[in-house]
């Protein structure tokens, strides 16, 4: 008999217990708040009157540069203590493969939320702190958290099964160093071109943009309309991206 | 005679692995964006050479490198933290400098190695896009010099791959040091920060030399940062037991 969903998934806590996985996370957020407070300590005035689109416009592309790596290292460091245990034979006779891989992707998944929602903190806490007057309209915020969360999420899914198929590791690093690298470039696109790539998807459904006075060298932010088909869109993708991820590593030998 | 035998047997170690083809790859991608991003902004990059120089290293030395050789030094590192092999590794008849030196060598030539694939694509890409006669000489000392940088890291890296038995926990901090170290050097105190080393040895993003006259500090902090973590290793090396 297979044991419960809340077994497993009890299992996987133990599993990563004393590892300090929650310290990746929190590092890396501490990075985001040391890089918000530079920001903001060199906005002007009229750019702190719209704090938070200043930072609704200028995290994603932090997210870009970072969060592909984030997810390739919560990947690794789940997948990798099997690996190196070589403990999946052991598993697999206890655990159906495809609620293992669910397991570990629900484990990870806490990590991203927990950043997810840190980052959701980061913002409200730079609102008090640098007196931003502007209004923060709350399902702004939730807009640009979902995004955020989902295509951390899809990079995960894709990261786990990286990391579960290699035996060394260095395959979803580089994947994740790679991605970091197309993320980032990939905003410098042309649209059509930038939509090939997932891990710049962190810009694609922009809450705030910019205009740029090339003269006066004055930016200005403004809101955009949150663009919801292409978002829902995007969340069918992700749900997909998941199912071929964990297709594919089921039918790996073990 | 001991320090040959460990670098050859490093060299072993690394034999038919994904590193090197991974050192290949990745440049090549900060290599083929920063030139179609060049063309995109021909009418703001204006200085053919030097621009093409700015978009080149403009990701490459301020995010990437640091990764780059974080993947390597883990990759090293992780032969002996699996299957008790830092038993074998600390018991085998050599002094701990040379195993060491043995590692740190390895390093460097694949340093060597992917600074050397750096130029020759952005020489390559140059060349294509139809720039006219040959890169500025300045750009290779720009070059030699962001390799002396890279040495300083590597040395960093080695170390926390060998203190950090975790695989992938060196790259994210290789990634958070250097997105750091270029607001850290944007403040004037690249010096102190090993991982701003690389974007100012490489004059990163700048047609003007920001290193004018203050090639000595350069030069100093480079060699200083390089010694440090290379006699903090052997330290650590002599007197922690190894958890096998």
């Amino acid at each position: 008999m297979n044991p419960s969903l809340f077994r497993q998934l009890q299992a996987e806590y133990q599993k990563g217990r004393r590892r300090h996985l929650l310290l990746l996370p929190l590092g890396f957020l501490s990075f985001q708040i040391l890089w918000a407070a530079w920001q903001l300590q060199n906005a002007s005035e009229s750019e702190l009157r719209t704090g938070y689109l200043l930072l609704f416009h200028h995290l994603p592309m932090m997210n870009a540069i970072l969060l592909p790596m984030m997810s390739a290292v919560i990947a690794s460091r789940l997948c990798d203590m099997e690996i190196k245990g070589d403990t999946l034979k052991l598993l697999y006779t206890m655990q159906r493969q495809g609620r293992f891989y669910d397991c570990k992707y629900l484990t990870g998944l806490q990590y991203l939320a927990a950043f997810t929602l840190g980052q959701g903190a980061l913002i409200l806490l730079a609102g008090k702190l640098w007196h931003f007057t502007e209004p923060l309209r709350g399902i702004m915020l939730l807009e640009y958290l979902a995004v955020t969360f989902s295509v951390s999420a899809a990079l995960l899914a894709i990261q786990q099964m990286l990391s579960l198929f290699s035996s060394n590791q260095i395959l979803p690093l580089t994947a994740g160093l790679i991605g970091c690298f197309l993320g980032l470039f990939s905003m410098f696109f042309p649209k059509p071109i930038a939509r090939l790539f997932l891990w710049g998807y962190y810009a694609a459904f922009p809450v705030a943009s910019m205009d740029w006075e090339r003269s006066t060298r004055i930016a200005s932010y403004y809101e955009v309309p949150f663009p919801w088909t292409g978002f829902l869109v995007f969340l069918a993708a992700v749900v997909l991206i998941y199912l071929l991820c964990r297709t594919i590593t089921i039918r790996k030998e073990v | 005679m001991m320090l040959l035998r460990c670098i050859k047997s490093e060299h072993q170690k690394l034999r038919h692995s994904l590193i090197f083809p991974a050192c290949i790859l990745i440049p090549v991608i900060p290599a083929i964006m920063g030139t179609f991003n060049y063309l995109q902004n021909t009418g703001i990059l204006t200085q053919q050479w030097y621009s093409l120089w700015t978009q080149h290293t403009l990701f490459y030395a301020s995010f990437f490198y640091a990764p780059l050789i974080a993947l390597y030094c883990s990759y090293l590192w992780r032969l002996e933290h699996l299957n008790n092999n830092w038993n074998v590794f600390m018991t085998a008849p050599v002094t701990i400098p040379c195993l060491y030196l043995g590692k740190l060598t390895v390093i460097l030539r694949v340093t060597l190695l992917t600074q050397f694939w750096v130029g020759i694509l952005y020489l390559a890409c140059g060349k294509l896009i139809g720039l006219p006669g040959f890169c500025p000489p300045k750009i290779f000392f720009w070059l030699l010099r962001g390799t002396l940088a890279a040495a300083a890291i590597g040395a960093l890296q080695l170390l926390l791959s060998m203190v950090i038995r975790s695989f992938s926990v060196p790259i994210g901090i290789a990634l958070i040091g250097s997105v750091l170290g270029m607001l850290i050097s944007n403040k004037g105190w690249g010096f102190f920060w090993p991982y701003s080393l690389m974007l100012m040895g490489m004059n990163s993003n700048k047609t003007e030399d920001a290193l004018r006259g203050s090639s000595l500090p350069f030069l100093l902090s480079t060699g200083l940062f390089f010694l440090l973590f290379y006699l903090v290793a052997l330290y650590l090396l002599k007197t922690r037991d190894v958890r096998a």
